[in-house]
């Protein structure tokens, strides 16, 4: 019996330590986006601003030349936000867009950089659509698939349209545990699904959704 | 006795499937795996540990904020660091399953369990230090290039893995063909002679024949597998004989030999620093407590210890479990348990070539600063 209860021990850690093959986060991004709209009204692209946790902005600050000591002036960091735009590229910049259930492109950053707001580090940037769609549905999805990054909606108004027909109306999916008032509003985008033909793990992403009807 | 050698059986089985789980879900990451802020898909105790840790680790800058005002706050500070080695260590890349691999393949003591993962757990903290220390204190490095020194490391460190894995699945593997042999001259001792080299039954009456005389008269203890140097059988009737520890014998543990055998292991798994010691230093640097940082640190160390030491506990009475059934049974079971030590072997490798080619997670910093 013993041996057995051991055995069980054994195989529950080995379970644990070799199944899931996970680290946790060690970035935490808190971030708003702006959906850009052309005159048309058409999609062209999302604006990102990423607020980076206290922790990890003393370490991507680590090195960087400053002339005053706790201020970093926009120039300083610009060739910090260049690797960071550069670097991202690998990672499809942690965003995912569809319209109407197509998957969209994006094309490399422009206007990036990177503000410092002591204790933070946020980084600007904008992302251009490949092409400008329109779409009844628009979707758009900041999260990494890998974990280390931890992104979340900012507390105040996360999502917003820039030049967006005046029909069009923005709502976001939190991942996290949902609130009285968030739960409701999930409850109603799941009576009303926008997208059929997106996966199970999608619903753990932070959506951003737009409906123009 | 074949109870529990099913169930033994069945907890290979288990790890194998495991490991191979761990293996698909590494590879269908990029898209497969669901965010981690949720806690649906990390179900029960797996999540609850992925949830605190996160928990742990951001409330470490809190804390170092805080010792700045006040000094007490330091002991909330290295009991919370002490917490997150703990917690952390359970989540993977930081060997605790290289360890236990390594230690079940050689049927080392318990003592010298705990002391290599407190060795490893020890030098992964002060690699972590040195780098700091170095780069960011020294040298005033960008964390690019820290990020970059701690990639070269991790490649070093994953090469060894690679490279100790690979020793011992050779001798491993070639001690479970031995059993093989061996098995095989037990059940048709009348019948049959193995061969001197492969693994083929030859006929009796071959011009073989000798060989039969030979081991026969050199390996009649029930139990007593080949040696790799030759064979031979030791009087205190052990199950294993590969030149590694006969048993919690002081003398030979603390013999010059005796640690030196794990070092290799150790200091593999232990190059490779933790991102997050690494963050939690540089903030602390930034604050001027470069030195609560460092304390921080060493205490982390200290509770990833407990967490490898007690895995590695584990890992190793399972083992001790196969090796008295195997003792018990000569034969069948002397091969299993040598089929678990091969497989123990490759399991190192596999760890090591999945990490080397980043298959599996470690943490990675490198998408912001390059």
């Amino acid at each position: 019996m013993i041996k057995r209860t051991c055995c069980c021990c054994a195989i529950l850690l080995l379970l644990l330590s070799v199944n899931r093959a996970e680290a946790h986060p060690h970035v935490w991004v808190t971030f708003h986006s702006e959906v850009l709209y052309a005159a048309d009204g058409s999609v062209t692209g999302v604006r990102h601003a990423w607020t980076f946790d206290d922790m990890f902005s003393a370490y991507a600050l680590q090195g960087i030349s400053h002339a005053k000591k706790g201020q970093y002036t926009r120039e300083e960091l610009a060739p910090l936000a260049q690797t960071n735009v550069d670097s991202l590229k690998e990672y499809d910049y942690f965003t995912y867009a569809r319209a109407d259930g197509k998957k969209l492109k994006f094309t490399e950053p422009v206007d990036y950089w990177l503000e410092y707001k002591n204790p933070s580090l946020i980084l600007h940037f904008t992302l251009p659509l490949k092409a400008p769609a329109a779409a009844k549905a628009m979707q758009i999805e900041v999260y990494d698939p890998s974990i280390f990054v931890d992104f979340a909606f900012a507390k105040d108004k996360p999502v917003s349209l820039s030049g967006a027909p005046p029909q069009c109306l923005a709502t976001y999916d939190l991942p996290h545990q949902p609130t009285a008032a968030e739960q409701a509003r999930l409850s109603q985008l799941d009576a009303t699904p926008l997208d059929p033909s997106s996966t199970y793990g999608e619903i753990f992403a932070n959506k951003i959704l737009v409906k123009c009807p | 006795m074949t109870r529990s050698r099913a169930v033994f059986l069945t907890a290979l089985a288990a790890i194998v499937i495991a490991s191979a789980g761990g293996v698909a879900s590494a590879w269908s990451a990029p898209f497969g795996e669901p965010h981690p802020a949720t806690n649906l898909s990390a179900s029960g105790l797996s999540g609850w540990i992925f949830a605190e840790q996160a928990a742990f680790y951001r409330s470490l800058s809190g804390f170092i904020r805080a010792s700045k005002e006040d000094g007490a706050a330091m002991w909330g500070l290295f009991g919370i660091s002490f917490l997150y080695g703990v917690f952390h260590a359970v989540g993977p890349g930081h060997g605790k399953a290289v360890i236990s691999s390594y230690l079940v393949a050689n049927e080392e003591t318990w003592r010298r369990g705990v002391v290599m993962s407190f060795a490893s757990a020890g030098i992964q903290s002060l690699v972590a230090i040195v780098v700091v220390a170095i780069a960011a204190v020294l040298l005033g490095a960008t964390a690019k290039t820290i990020g970059l020194t701690v990639h070269l490391v991790e490649i070093v460190s994953y090469g060894l893995v690679i490279l100790i894995g690979l020793r011992l699945f050779y001798v491993k593997g070639r001690g479970f063909l031995l059993a093989c042999r061996e098995l095989a001259w037990i059940s048709a001792p009348a019948l049959a002679v193995t061969s001197g080299r492969g693994s083929k039954i030859l006929p009796l009456l071959t011009p073989r024949l000798g060989a039969m005389t030979v081991r026969g008269g050199q390996c009649l203890v029930n139990g007593c597998a080949g040696h790799e140097h030759g064979f031979h059988c030791h009087d205190d009737h052990h199950e294993s004989a590969w030149g590694h520890a006969h048993g919690p014998d002081p003398a030979e543990l603390a013999g010059a030999g005796g640690w030196r055998r794990g070092l290799s292991a150790v200091v593999a798994v232990g190059l490779r620093p933790c991102s997050g010691a690494i963050i939690v230093l540089i903030f602390a640097l930034t604050q001027d407590l470069f030195w609560t940082g460092v304390g921080a640190t060493l205490i982390m160390g200290l509770g990833t210890a407990v967490t490898v030491a007690a895995i590695a506990t584990l890992a190793m009475s399972a083992r001790q479990i196969a090796s008295r059934v195997a003792e018990a049974r000569a034969g069948f079971g002397m091969l299993t348990l040598r089929a678990i030590e091969v497989g123990a072997a490759a399991l190192i490798v596999t760890f090591g070539t999945l990490l080397l080619a980043g298959y599996m997670a470690s943490e990675q910093l490198w998408m912001f600063t390059g």
